[in-house]
């Protein structure tokens, strides 16, 4: 295993801004914003949050998870920086899938912990309710079908083997929940009952969140539907699997979105009296194993985990909160485990139970995660920072844990797949 | 770098199925065998493979039925269907597409190997446009 060196300084996160994840067209506030204005509000957001200017940002990097398709542009970079003051300053894009959140706060991280610069904004933006018209001004959009999609979905896996044996998009959904059944031999039903657990909380998470997608709970859409309970309408032709083990709710909920961190060496946060409590980042355990291979999202956050353990002499017992990219919902249960949140065997149990809700003694993803809260795919990734900071800072609104977290644990992943793991504490 | 260093690697694999022979590469210092074939060992991180022939024999690790969501209708005109995990004889695994798996005979064979048991399989190499996909079926 790779072993981590420490960084040169200690890095805080000092601002964070979000977007509400929603379709940008449904919303008259929003009905044709583009890309470099949907990330021009995070970034002037968090710049805000830190109480700076633009002008105090040395470097930015810009996220996006397929920006040649979904942003219709090269080098997206190049055009969002006029839009938040930040014109001739350097930066760069990169684009991991859906691991591009994580991986921005990686980067965004290691370049101020270098000392080659002091204040970096890291932001990333999808426009992924619909898409843009080529040769049209930004502002023009069209739909966005399963049919464009679902295609371009097969770019993420590998051109040699994974895609033309068909073995990596197969097995990509459930063959981590898969494994995790065989080993506690738990049946379809008890995987779907923990699955339908996690929709009930993580939707109460969502409705309660103004900046997420949903606004009705699973038990409004079962009345809605003549259902008696929430349970009936999950379990039903409406909600039906589309894999072995997921169902409708047990993927994303494809949505517009930005979200950006503004990081500063620790010591300069504290010099300067940010407004916030700054947000150390401990450290990002980091690995990418290709989706044909076997269990790759299990085998890549098994080793991230235990790098960023063995780097930062955290605990798992330290955990406060959790935050996992979920967009194959069963990912909650297995990755809660492995990253030592929950003991092995119990996640399912803790599900049904509730015990994950952002009002549960387990929360994960109190802002209701890839499914509930909405997914714009690279920047959903900072949106989770977003929630664990204002979480940690006690700031959540409705939606706040009970005990405000001073450690949190991000498992991220994406891209078939890269893995982050990282570990963020509330400077004291 | 030099031109008569290189040689494509992915074309021989693809080459080799439509002959019937399943071309990996072996590690020069640990002797693990790379397949499907890459340039370096990923087993021991040494640099230097060179070709083999593989069996096309192996066992199951486990797999997943389709649903609406990721079923190939191209496939489901072979035969009935999972992807699954294989590891070959020679040791490396992969996943593939593994005919012969219905829904009647999962449960059963689902029980065999959470019990442990090694459930064979074999290669199949289908059609398809332009190339030969490599695909495995139940012994």
């Amino acid at each position: 295993m790779v072993k981590l060196g420490k960084n040169m300084r200690s890095v805080s996160i000092v601002g964070v801004g979000c977007t509400p994840f929603k379709d940008f067209e449904d919303h008259p506030e929003t009905q044709g914003i583009g890309e470099g204005e949907a990330f021009g509000y995070a970034a002037l957001e968090a710049i805000a949050d830190a109480g700076l200017e633009p002008r105090d940002v040395d470097f930015f990097y810009h996220g996006a998870a397929n920006p040649y398709l979904i942003n219709d542009c090269i080098t997206p970079n190049m055009q969002v920086a006029d839009w938040f003051g930040m014109r001739a300053k350097a930066s760069v894009h990169h684009s991991e899938a859906c691991c591009t959140g994580y991986v921005a706060l990686e980067q965004a991280v290691m370049a101020v912990a270098s000392g080659t610069y002091d204040v970096v904004l890291s932001g990333a933006v999808d426009l992924a309710s619909t898409l843009p018209v080529e040769h049209m001004p930004s502002h023009v959009r069209q739909d966005f079908p399963l049919e464009v999609m679902i295609p371009s979905l097969d770019k993420i896996y590998d051109r040699a083997y994974g895609r033309p044996l068909d073995g990596a998009f197969g097995v990509s959904f459930d063959n981590w929940i898969n494994e995790y059944s065989m080993i506690y031999d738990l049946d379809a039903d008890k995987i779907d009952d923990a699955l339908n657990g996690l929709t009930k909380s993580l939707r109460r998470g969502a409705v309660a969140n103004p900046l997420a997608y949903y606004e009705t709970t699973v038990e409004q859409d079962a009345a809605e539907m003549g259902f008696d309970s929430a349970d009936e309408y999950l379990k039903s032709m409406y909600n039906p699997k589309v894999t072995q083990y997921l169902r409708v709710t047990g993927f994303e909920k494809k949505c517009d979105g930005a979200a950006a961190i503004v990081v500063m060496p620790t010591e300069k946060a504290k010099a300067m009296g940010v407004p916030h409590t700054p947000i150390e980042v401990l450290g990002t355990g980091a690995s990418a194993v290709e989706a044909g291979l076997v269990h790759n999202e299990h085998w890549a956050t098994e080793v991230a985990a235990k790098q960023v353990y063995e780097l930062t002499g955290v605990s798992p017992d330290e955990i406060d909160l959790f935050m996992c990219n979920d967009f194959f919902l069963a990912s909650e249960i297995c990755s809660a485990e492995e990253c030592g949140y929950i003991p092995r065997g119990e996640a399912w149990k803790y599900a049904i139970e509730g015990r994950t809700a952002f009002d549960g003694d387990k929360p994960i993803n109190p802002h209701g995660g890839r499914c509930n809260f909405g997914h714009a795919h690279g920047a959903s990734g900072i949106a989770d920072i977003y929630e664990a900071v204002k979480q940690m800072r006690g700031e959540a609104g409705a939606t706040q844990m009970a005990k405000v977290p001073r450690t949190t644990f991000l498992r991220g992943f994406g891209g078939s797949q890269n893995v982050r793991c990282q570990i963020l504490r509330t400077v004291e | 770098m030099q031109l008569d260093q290189m040689e494509p690697i992915v074309k021989k694999f693809y080459q080799g199925l439509e002959e019937g022979k399943l071309y990996g590469r072996r590690c020069l210092e640990c002797g693990a065998v790379e397949f499907p074939p890459h340039l370096a060992c990923n087993a021991c991180g040494y640099h230097a493979t060179e070709w083999c022939e593989v069996s096309g024999h192996g066992h199951l690790i486990d797999f997943t039925l389709p649903g609406p969501q990721n079923d190939k209708p191209y496939l489901r005109e072979v035969g009935k269907y999972a992807y699954g995990a294989v590891e070959l004889d020679e040791g490396p695994a992969y996943t593939y597409v593994i005919f012969g798996i219905t829904k009647k005979k999962a449960k059963d064979i689902r029980a065999r190997l959470i019990a442990g048991v090694k459930v064979g399989v074999h290669s199949k190499i289908i059609d398809r446009p332009g190339y030969k996909e490599l695909c495995f079926e139940l012994d």
